[in-house]
């Protein structure tokens, strides 16, 4: 007896929708991807989408609105296994950037002032599992080619998706770049997933941390060493967060009571 | 073992001749202060003038990643691809010596068919080398190199005496036979005591390498650790450009739309944090201070212990890269109770003040 395909859905919340769009360049294998899966849902590629059960959904973006939260929930309930796909979803992304939540409320009201929204109402932006419960986190800003469909192959057999808890650094070695952070530049290497390849340092950009915090990454002793190489306490907690997402924010306030 | 003469305007036909015959490999700037090893298109870009590339020569036997073999359901095919004749010239003693730790360890119980076929593709040409403030050979003894080589050319002014290390290393000479004069001289004899003896004087740092197993020992429980573990990135780095570290890991990449899998081996790092994960979601060495034990114990004791010396070469790529300060030499001072000046020992400080 044939097995059914695996049923699909690839979604998009708040973002620049790269992960789906890298998705969609992997042309090369494109076809590949359509024929061993049933895509059900893919708003980027198709216009025919159907919204029922689904073996996996894929979902890039944070959830930054009311509505998205119960576009979340419904996911979740359809999808056997739900997938947070690229910075956004994972951790939160640039939007999802750690400030405490009056902060949060002041810069809206300074942006937007007292516009009244009729769509849907704006909340402070998370990464999905602040809201449902994630099987599994692929990271990247966007996510990698390689990773992805070693990840999508993975998963169609029936296996788990591989892990690659390693920091960017590790790569970047790899490539004999020279260390940046030795060099005294700011470079969050040592902290930031790798996936990348270290693409920034190999043309000799220090990495800004846009695939996100590695589990494990050990901010303390990199926030004292940039210190110690000049830079301003601020200015590093600002950068520490642009990419980081809500989940820094405890890690943020232990420095700081460390160091006040 | 013999021992021969080259005029030094002689060496780059020689270099010239020997790339007709295999990949030519030797040190190239890459940055300001710092070369790494390529494969030779413009024999320009040579800079014998370095003192250590960033990765080891270990690159060129066991690269970062390749496919080991494609695995289909019924059986697999060994993909040797990535292995072509070479020659690597310019290699330092230190590096002479930890090619020969990475031999014994990938030939002890189980010859290794790839790492086996790289080094019987590969050609060693040795050359001597001044050392600079991190450069901790004479401490491990690996400033000399006795074996391991299939050419080694020492540095004397206008000349280089050549010492042939192999049958083929012979035969190299003989591609080019008019160029080596047969002819040392007591004066070159003279010349190149007196440049070892300078050369022996040059080195700034030195560690008691001898030591080391007992201070282990004594020292496994020491606070140490501890702090070390507070600094450490985790980045692996110093496993990465060690010459001596030769763990990996096996990955499987299933190729969509095929029943076939790549197996690929690539570098791991104890000191990374899933190094020691394994099935069930536990981890041995969660914590940065158990990795960094585990590290130090396998150079300054367990394969003291085993091999009589460390699994060190005294390179300094572990002083010149940890942007944190951790290093053999560091670490060495630590435990024999010597004042440190590191990163991770002021961070301490700062935050227990």
């Amino acid at each position: 007896m044939k097995k059914d395909k695996v049923k699909i859905g690839i979604y998009e919340l708040t973002g620049c929708a790269g992960d789906a769009l890298l998705i969609l360049d992997c042309e090369k294998e494109l076809i590949d991807i359509f024929s061993a899966a049933d895509i059900q849902s893919f708003a980027m590629a198709k216009s025919d989408n159907i919204d029922g059960p689904l073996d996996i959904a894929l979902v890039e973006g944070s959830v930054t609105t009311e509505r998205e939260i119960e576009e979340i929930k419904d996911i979740r309930q359809r999808a056997k296994i739900v997938v947070a796909i690229g910075l956004c979803a994972t951790v939160g992304g640039i939007q999802g950037r750690y400030k405490p939540h009056s902060v949060w409320e002041a810069d809206y009201k300074s942006v937007y002032g007292e516009t009244e929204m009729t769509h849907t109402k704006p909340i402070q932006s998370q990464p999905i599992d602040a809201y449902i419960e994630v099987d599994y986190y692929l990271p990247g800003c966007p996510i990698g080619k390689d990773q992805f469909l070693n990840f999508f192959t993975r998963m169609l057999g029936g296996n788990p998706p591989e892990k690659y808890p390693q920091p960017v650094c590790v790569s970047c070695k790899h490539n004999e770049n020279d260390c940046l952070l030795t060099k005294g530049e700011f470079c969050l290497g040592p902290l930031t997933a790798d996936g990348c390849g270290a693409i920034c340092i190999n043309h000799n950009l220090p990495c800004v941390g846009c695939w996100g915090p590695i589990e494990g990454a050990n901010y303390t002793s990199e926030y004292h060493l940039l210190k110690e190489k000049g830079f301003d306490p601020e200015f590093i907690k600002k950068k520490l967060a642009n990419f980081s997402g809500t989940k820094i924010g405890k890690l943020i306030e232990s420095i700081e009571k460390e160091r006040p | 073992m013999r021992i021969v003469k080259l005029h030094k305007s002689n060496l780059m036909s020689f270099l010239e001749e020997i790339s007709q015959e295999s990949e030519l490999w030797a040190p190239v700037k890459k940055y300001e202060d710092k070369h790494i090893f390529k494969n030779i298109e413009d024999f320009d870009q040579i800079d014998l003038d370095y003192t250590r590339t960033i990765l080891p020569p270990k690159k060129l036997l066991f690269p970062p990643s390749f496919r080991m073999y494609e695995a289909t359901p019924k059986k697999f095919h060994a993909d040797f691809s990535h292995i072509s004749k070479k020659t690597l010239f310019g290699v330092h003693p230190c590096d002479i010596h930890g090619l020969l730790i990475m031999e014994q360890f990938f030939k002890q119980s189980y010859e290794d068919p790839y790492f086996s076929e790289a080094r019987k593709n590969l050609t060693i040409i040795g050359h001597s080398c001044w050392p600079d403030e991190h450069c901790l050979c004479r401490s491990t003894q690996t400033h000399i190199v006795e074996e391991g080589y299939d050419l080694f050319f020492t540095d004397l002014d206008k000349n280089y005496l050549v010492w042939i290390g192999s049958s083929h290393g012979d035969d190299l000479i003989q591609l080019k036979p008019d160029i080596f004069d047969e002819d040392v001289t007591e004066k070159d004899i003279q010349q190149f005591m007196r440049w070892r003896e300078e050369r022996d004087k040059a080195f700034q740092s030195e560690i008691q390498f001898e030591a080391m197993p007992d201070l282990m020992e004594l020292k496994l429980g020491d606070s140490v650790w501890e702090e070390l573990g507070e600094a450490c990135l985790a980045c692996g780095s110093c496993t990465s450009v060690c010459p001596t570290c030769n763990c990996y890991n096996v990955r499987d990449n299933p190729v969509l739309g095929k029943e076939a899998s790549d197996i690929t081996r690539c570098w791991d790092a104890c000191t990374l944090e899933n190094y020691s994960a394994v099935a069930g979601g536990e981890n041995f060495r969660e914590k940065k201070s158990d990795r960094l034990k585990l590290w130090y114990t396998h150079k300054l004791q367990a394969f003291i212990s085993k091999y009589g010396k460390p699994a060190c070469v005294g390179c300094g790529r572990c002083v010149a890269t940890c942007p944190v300060d951790i290093n053999i030499k560091t670490v060495a001072q630590s435990l024999q109770g010597e004042k440190v000046d590191a990163f991770w020992r002021r961070l301490n400080q700062e935050v227990t003040q």
